[in-house]
């Protein structure tokens, strides 16, 4: 079964191309941490043009936080600002580049059409 | 700074708020301690000698974010020869530095002991507001020879440490020194507050802080320079040169640097607890600084569209292309208790920003961040058509859909009844006001120069015009008020007019959605006597059902507001109103030192002859502090046309001559000249010495630099 995180980062890898970073460049790293295990997710943005990778390199911004909160960040129940004030996850580097990346996160689930 | 005696200081976000001895005794709902990120991190801080608390003999207020406190031991009312003196000298920047000076008058040597006592709730600004219990865990320990005090709430952590320069006793609860000092001698300690947040993560944290590692010569120079960089006033009429100085002061102690804004400012809304990003008010305040200080519009724009709502989020009131109500970092927004992370809970900001980003481009010819930000004005442009239509009428109309922490009112006039037909009752909701058309009509009209011109694409701005064109002869015909001669508040959910005769109507000449041939009428109102107070503008207009003079919205004047009226005025070509609506408000200035609060009562002025001031929790207040910059505009006739600044100055004759020197835009820098012309009709309003009307004049309120 494909977690959560995993089908967030998958579709993401599919689009290519995000219009909401087009006046983004640089890179995010994710580093998601299951027990002792941490998984790392590398989006390279370039102009919205995105690749995402496995790739355990240098990132402009590093956001380290448990799977378990990521998951649910990724299906849009929990809100990532709120998240990173109450420091479930923290962040290292140019944190503007995870204000422009949290634009890509889904909307809460309970939301309605107004 | 403040109005009950508290002593303040600021820089950005961290403020302190004490006694006039300096001391800091809060309790839960009261407004004092050390605040930062929208959280205490002292609710104790108190100092003693030999067990005896102190009294001030004096407070010097150095700076905005200096304060000295002149001290001696006892508390009695009776003054106490006292043979020690005690100087407290504290700065806020990068976190809170207090010396501590005792210095000995006797012959003979003295043997003290010194105690501070310190201790954090770490209380959320809301919890202090709103009287709420906190559910985490406390922990006070000394560790390295420093006072850690804790808060953590699951992973939600904030702390306070506390060092000393002077090795002292250190316990969980304070700080105590046993000092000896000679004949005639001097004491001193030096004590450092450094506040933690687990935000931004180490790296970015350790960056930020060396960044902004200013030592207090660093923050004067600082000051120094921003007053340097502004136009200069002369004028013949002195209390403007001083309100001039005073606003340039509070608008640069309102400065507030976002985490991400790469240490740039933008204007926060009031001092000291709204000192975070607005987006309304920044945008107000950004737009009537302009002339003046272009580079807060600057980073307005650029925080503003870095926080664009995307997504639909009821809790948050999010839609895509919103622009953000507000920003906050405490510990109910970060457990989601309360929606500001941030809350997009306005129905206004989203078309002013349109509106900002091309007033920024014709002063400052800035062409690469009106480029740079085509998707945020576009989505902004969207908004207003695609999720700000709530009735299906072709108008902006709000309704909370965070029924518990929104907003209700999600325009400027925010009280719950500040909205109100003639007989008083209140419309439900959604609401369409009447400005917030305005202002659709001017983000349309202006987006389309912005797409023609900038984004090369004539047919969003062809399209833009027709939407503008066809708004403006809706407008003119569904919310005018025949019987009345002006435009409707608003319109209910069925459409229909809410009658009452409002202020509002101003912000519709500014915005330029008045028919030329209705113009004059609401030109009558502004300046007649159900509306004009002969100080200013009233929020709603005496005989109206909820009038009352002292009333939030509904008949106080708010400087603010005056503003823009002023400049709608001037917009139709009505100069001498203008001049008048500026004049009271100025007039009104000086009564409060150069410092315009939020709002006055709405009295009559020949009845009260002095501006009765509303009672408010924020002073300065920043679109009260950029009143009088876009007055000064208004009366000198400002507007950039194409690379020139067309100068065409209408003033009232007792302003004397006024002259605006070095004004900043793509022009380079040039000085505007102009002289009093214009009569003020008797009773009415306008400058003191030109009425020969006798005033007292206002209170003398120390007040700082």
């Amino acid at each position: 079964m494909t977690s959560a995180t995993t089908e967030f980062f998958n579709a993401l890898s599919k689009r290519e191309h995000e219009p909401m970073l087009e006046k983004t460049t640089g890179t995010v790293r994710f580093d998601l941490t299951d027990g002792k295990r941490t998984e790392r997710w590398l989006v390279s943005v370039n102009r919205g043009d995105i690749a995402v990778s496995h790739k355990n390199a240098a990132a402009d911004c590093i956001v380290r936080a448990p799977r378990k909160v990521f998951d649910r960040i990724a299906t849009g129940e929990v809100n990532a600002m709120a998240a990173i004030l109450r420091g479930a996850i923290a962040l290292e580097g140019e944190s503007v580049m995870a204000v422009l990346f949290q634009r890509l996160f889904p909307p809460p689930p309970r939301t309605a059409n107004p | 700074m403040s109005g009950n005696g508290l002593v303040q200081i600021l820089d950005g976000n961290t403020f302190v708020v004490s006694d006039a001895s300096g001391d800091i005794e809060a309790s839960l709902t009261d407004p004092t301690g050390l605040f930062s990120f929208d959280t205490r991190f002292l609710s104790r801080w108190v100092l003693t000698i030999d067990s005896q608390k102190l009294t001030a003999l004096s407070t010097d207020d150095l700076h905005y974010f200096e304060t000295r406190f002149f001290l001696v031991p006892g508390t009695g009312t009776v003054y106490v020869d006292s043979q020690l003196s005690v100087i407290r000298q504290r700065a806020v920047g990068d976190g809170f530095h207090e010396a501590i000076t005792i210095l000995n008058h006797k012959d003979e040597p003295v043997e003290l002991k010194v105690r501070i006592d310190a201790a954090s709730d770490f209380a959320d600004l809301f919890e202090v507001k709103d009287a709420l219990e906190k559910k985490g865990k406390y922990s006070a320990k000394v560790e390295d020879g420093q006072l850690l005090l804790s808060y953590n709430r699951d992973t939600f952590t904030r702390s306070t440490r506390i060092s000393s320069s002077v090795p002292a006793r250190i316990d969980k609860k304070g700080l105590t020194y046993d000092v000896s000092i000679k004949p005639h001698g001097e004491w001193k300690t030096e004590l450092d507050i450094a506040t933690s947040l687990l935000v931004w993560g180490s790296r970015k944290r350790t960056k930020y802080a060396a960044k902004n590692r200013r030592g207090k010569s660093g923050m004067e120079a600082n000051l120094e320079r921003w007053i340097a960089d502004a136009p200069r006033v002369e004028c013949d009429w002195e209390p403007l040169k001083a309100t001039y100085r005073r606003s340039l002061v509070d608008l640069a102690a309102l400065r507030f640097s976002p985490p991400i804004a790469g240490g740039r400012s933008l204007p926060a809304a009031g001092l000291p607890w709204f000192m975070t990003m607005f987006g309304r008010d920044s945008i107000f305040t950004s737009l009537q600084a302009l002339p003046f200080t272009p580079e807060l519009a600057a980073t307005t724009l650029q925080a503003l569209g870095d926080w664009q709502g995307t997504r639909l989020d009821d809790f948050r009131d999010e839609d895509p292309g919103r622009i953000l109500h507000e920003m906050r970092y405490g510990e109910l927004p970060a457990f989601e208790e309360r929606p500001h992370s941030p809350y997009y809970g306005t129905a206004d900001a989203t078309p002013l920003y349109v509106v900002l980003l091309d007033e920024y481009e014709r002063w400052t010819g800035d062409t690469k961040l009106v480029r740079d930000l085509e998707q945020e004005a576009r989505a902004a442009l969207n908004w207003i058509d695609e999720y700000a239509d709530l009735l299906g009428n072709g108008y902006i109309a709000y309704k909370r859909r965070n029924e518990e922490t929104g907003l209700e009112n999600q325009c400027w006039k925010d009280s719950w009844d500040s909205i109100s037909y003639r007989d008083g009752r209140i419309p439900g909701f959604p609401r369409a006001t009447c400005e917030l058309q305005g202002y659709a009509y001017d983000a349309k009209r202006r987006g389309a120069r912005l797409a023609r011109t900038f984004w090369k694409d004539d047919t969003f701005a062809d399209q833009l015009e027709r939407q503008a064109a066809d708004l403006k002869r809706r407008f003119n015909r569904d919310f005018w008020v025949e019987d009345g001669g002006y435009f409707a508040l608003a319109l209910d959910p069925d459409g229909n007019q809410v009658d009452s005769l409002t202020s509002n109507i101003g912000h519709l000449l500014w915005s330029g959605i008045v028919d030329k041939s209705k113009a004059k009428s609401i030109a009558q109102h502004l300046l007649g006597p159900r509306l004009f107070s002969g100080w200013g503008v009233r929020t709603l207009a005496e005989g109206e059902g909820r009038y009352n003079p002292i009333g939030y919205h509904v008949g106080t004047v708010w400087p603010f507001d005056n503003s823009f009226v002023a400049w709608g005025l001037r917009q139709y070509g009505f100069k001498e109103e203008a001049a008048r609506v500026a004049a009271g408000i100025l007039d009104a200035a000086e009564f409060f030192e150069g410092r315009l609060p939020e709002a006055f009562g709405g009295y009559e002025r020949s009845v009260t002859r002095y501006p009765v001031q509303y009672p408010t929790a924020c002073s300065p207040q920043a679109w009260s502090t950029g009143t009088p910059l876009l007055l000064l505009r208004t009366l000198l006739g400002l507007e950039p046309v194409g690379d020139h600044l067309i100068i065409d100055p209408a003033l009232p004759r007792g302003i004397g001559h006024l002259e605006l020197l070095d004004i900043p835009g793509r022009w380079g820098r040039v000085d505007a000249f102009g002289r009093g012309r214009v009569d003020m009709p008797r009773g009415t309003g306008g400058l003191r010495q030109q009425l020969g009307v006798e005033e007292p004049t206002g209170k003398h309120r120390r007040q700082r630099v």
